[in-house]
């Protein structure tokens, strides 16, 4: 078979969802492997779930075979999801998460615990679990643990039960840790379990009543304005407790979750540098979306972009197509300027940012199809994300191996201490590596597929993307050697 | 003499062509060009001789029902639309969400289709959150016509303060003209709209308020300030009341409300009325015939002292009655835009 077209055409029925996958032979398709940084032409052979063969192409055989075609990478990691079980099933299940991570291109996902109970103590850990076995669905979920119990910001959560029940950190994700003394106490005894605590980095002071970006756009459109030094302040806070944590507790460690502007990010670089264990991620939206969207703009950021760094006018180059307040691009935080989102890309490029998470937020029509300043925050985004970054890909913006790492190796290494233990295997397969279980996405970068509500198999279809035609159609996904998704199309011509 | 409208027929008299209008909805004037706004001001024209007449209705939007869907607490834009409507004959229900099923819960969407199911043709809104229009406009089958929304755009009220800026100024022209308009501009949708018609119109705007009260306007004008955008002028910010109102032509007063002292933006309503109150001896800085304006409801002795509010200069009342004919322009041309519109880009 030839890997431009369908992974499996003309071959045998293939393995339902949940299936161990027999025989899979790739041929000729492009490999990224993250763990031994290599790119290049390759066959890739998986049997009874396993990767039997890699090998990689030199000469003739490689010939014609680019990285525009076919590509073959481990399968994505993503560290901040939010699969709304318990307690929100009308938005997202375990089920319907896992499937649209499947269909994302990911085999591991982090979800956040800011459920209907929250995920304070082992048993609600132990439900979600529960339906991920139920959902037939390879992909692994992990979870965190609320940093405070009931995510109300006063007492510790059960911290000590949660680690022995295999919680990979601990946030009060939605809402900031509350307080600053609340945050040392959270990271010295997380430290102390060797696991991160993740903080959702908002001053909510300053955020109150706040529903865009402060700046051009929001005072254009008299949205209350959200601003930046709400992010700033609470870096820089928590950077201030971790250095005062790990005088006590040199285990302590700080994950901070979808950073957005480049104040708060110059805060984490120079932490970083300072040798100070934190790392950070960005989202695919700060990255590739913008303030201006809200207005109707449907640009990428980069073409928003002026050459002095600053951002154009959407006004000026009336490229207000789309419909005003889409509450789709209600986010928090909220959508930032061009100039922001190119410091959240620049951070990528550099390391400052150690990964690309999603903050899967979906979200029902109830919660959406509402007035702006009243709608539920997040974007569904799980699916779109490979899309988003193969979109800063094309545009020459971002290697293609430093986004596949973003999605890969990246996330692993942020919480490389907690998956040390045993008792998570399948999330320390990042690489292509012969006799690891297949953990691996199959895309089609030569190829597009448009965002529709019918598309998304996510019960949250908040996506701004809705209508976009995006590059690189996932074709397959195997999570721990078993068959997670499989494009409808492939293998039908 | 004056001579009663005719009995039947539409506004022929108008002169005012209904194909010149494209826009199936009005939310702001951000999307009005000049040659629109002058189709207003002249269809204005009309519907001012419509009520100098003795009998001041015409049959114009006969049988066409307007509906009135008020979020916020308001009686004069609401009377002021109502009039508008009937004048020109058309069916009116008012609706108060204090004695709707809003109360119960129901959803903006929900009401809007519940609306249009009751055979609303044209809906006058006004909500308290920016861009709820749109919305409605994005499952209404008619036309919206914005009667205020949040922070975000007050058409009609734009288009009747430049109407009457015309009318009094000599020449009927703003170009170059000094615009001063001091007040809460941060949380006024009045002042938003206002921006896009005078930067069109080309007046020399200045936005003036305590700092508090102008968080963000400043990078509006900034971003205008190369003149980047078609149409549009630049615009002014300041904190210096007296910068603002020295040798203007026009000063508009916005209302400060109490809850800004509460959300700690003002320290009090005195110091505000010290700094920035429009009174006879800071108007002594504008030029000697500058009108004064309120969009109202006024706080007299706040923002404005009571002898400004009720001088020789002051053109408020003047605002309320080319209110009512600037609403029956648009819901003219709206109407009559409905067979054009179908079909085309809702915007």
């Amino acid at each position: 078979m030839s890997a431009t077209k369908g992974p499996r055409q003309g071959g045998p029925p293939g393995p339902a969802v949940g299936e161990k996958v027999g025989r899979l032979e790739l041929e000729k398709a492009w490999l990224v492997d993250p763990v031994s940084d290599r790119q290049g032409p390759g066959d890739i052979v998986v049997t009874g779930g396993v990767i039997e063969s890699v090998v990689w192409l030199e000469g003739d055989e490689a010939a014609g075979v680019t990285d525009r075609g076919v590509v073959v990478a481990p399968g994505f990691f993503d560290l901040h999801a939010h699969f709304r079980e318990p307690g929100f099933e009308d938005a997202e299940t375990v089920a319907s998460g896992s499937a649209a991570a499947a269909h994302g291109g990911y085999t591991t996902v982090a979800v956040m615990p800011n459920t209907q109970p929250a995920l304070d103590d082992p048993g609600v850990l132990a439900r979600i679990r529960a339906a991920a076995r139920a959902s037939g669905s390879p992909v692994e979920v992990l979870a965190f643990g609320a940093v405070s119990a009931g995510r109300a910001g006063e007492q510790l959560s059960a911290m000590g039960e949660l680690a022995d029940a295999g919680v990979i950190g601990y946030s009060d994700d939605g809402s900031p840790v509350k307080t600053s003394k609340l945050l040392r106490s959270a990271l010295l005894y997380a430290g102390m379990l060797g696991l991160p605590v993740v903080d959702h980095a908002e001053d909510a002071e300053l955020t109150s009543g706040a529903e865009a970006h402060e700046g051009y756009v929001a005072s254009v459109m008299g949205l209350a304005g959200w601003p930046v030094a709400a992010e700033v302040n609470a870096v820089s806070r928590d950077l201030a407790v971790l250095a005062d944590a790990l005088r006590d507790e040199p285990r302590s460690r700080l994950h901070l979750t979808h950073i957005s502007t480049a104040g708060a990010l110059d805060l984490v670089r120079r932490a970083k540098a300072a040798g100070l264990p934190v790392t950070c991620d960005v989202t695919p939206h700060h990255l590739a979306l913008t303030d201006e969207w809200i207005a109707g703009a449907r640009r990428w950021s980069w073409e928003a972009l002026a050459a002095d760094g600053t951002p154009r006018d959407p006004w000026a180059d009336a490229v207000l197509s789309g419909w005003p307040y889409n509450t789709s691009l209600r986010v928090n935080p909220p959508l930032g300027t061009a100039t922001d989102a190119a410091a959240c890309l620049a951070a990528l490029l550099d390391g400052t940012a150690d990964a690309v998470a999603t903050d899967h937020a979906p979200h029902t029509v109830v919660d959406k199809e509402v007035e702006f300043g009243r709608a539920a925050n997040g974007i569904s985004g799980i699916e779109t994300a490979l899309g988003v970054l193969l979109a800063l890909v094309d545009a020459g913006k971002l290697p293609l191996a430093r986004a596949v790492a973003a999605l890969t190796t990246g996330p692993a290494s942020v919480l490389a201490a907690a998956l040390g233990t045993a008792a998570l295997p399948a999330a320390r397969a990042r690489g292509l590596t012969e006799g690891a279980p297949a953990n691996l996405v199959v895309f089609d970068r030569g190829d597009t597929w448009k965002v529709t509500p019918e598309a998304l198999l996510s019960k949250g279809k908040n996506s701004p993307l809705l209508g976009r035609q995006l590059p690189g159609r996932v074709l397959l996904t195997i999570s721990a050697g078993r068959l997670a998704y499989e494009d409808p199309e492939a293998g039908d011509e | 003499m004056t001579t009663a409208a005719p009995a039947t027929g539409t506004l022929t008299a108008t002169g005012a062509k209904p194909g010149a209008w494209h826009h199936r909805h009005l939310i702001d004037v951000d999307v009005l060009t000049w040659s629109e706004i002058e189709l207003i001001m002249r269809t204005t024209d009309e519907m001012k001789g419509i009520l100098a007449r003795p009998i001041r209705k015409v049959p114009a939007l006969n049988g066409r029902r307007v509906t009135t869907l008020f979020y916020e607490a308001s009686t004069r834009t609401r009377v002021s639309f109502e009039t508008a409507a009937r004048n020109l004959s058309a069916d009116v229900v008012s609706i108060a969400t204090a004695t709707s099923s809003v109360t119960k819960g129901e959803s903006l969407v929900d009401t809007i289709r519940t609306l249009e199911a009751l055979g609303a043709e044209i809906l006058v809104m006004r909500h308290g959150i920016s861009g709820a229009p749109y919305l409605a406009a994005e499952v209404f089958g008619g036309h919206v016509l914005n009667g205020g929304d949040g922070w975000h755009a007050h058409p009609t009220q734009a288009l009747l303060d430049l109407y009457t800026m015309r009318e009094k100024l000599p020449g009927g022209d703003l170009r170059g003209r000094k615009v001063a308009i001091v007040g809460d501009i941060l949380h006024s949708r009045v002042a938003r709209s206002n921006i896009w018609s005078l930067t069109a119109a080309g007046a020399d705007l200045w936005l003036c308020g305590p700092a508090t009260l102008l968080r963000g306007m400043d990078r509006w004008a900034t971003a205008w300030s190369g003149g980047a955008v078609p149409g549009h002028g630049r615009f002014n910010v300041t904190t210096d009341i007296e910068t603002a109102l020295r040798d203007a032509d026009v000063v508009m007063g916005l209302r400060i409300q109490r809850e800004r002292m509460q959300a700690g933006l003002l320290p009090s309503m005195r110091e505000y009325a010290a700094r920035f109150q429009l009174n006879a001896k800071r108007l002594s800085l504008a030029k000697p015939e500058a009108i004064v304006m309120h969009p109202g409801p006024m706080n007299e002795g706040v923002e404005i002292a009571p002898d400004v509010a009720i001088s020789g200069r002051s053109v408020i009342t003047d605002q309320v009655a080319n209110g009512v004919a600037v609403r029956m322009a648009l819901l003219y041309l709206l109407a009559g835009a409905h067979e054009a519109a179908v079909g085309e880009p809702a915007r």
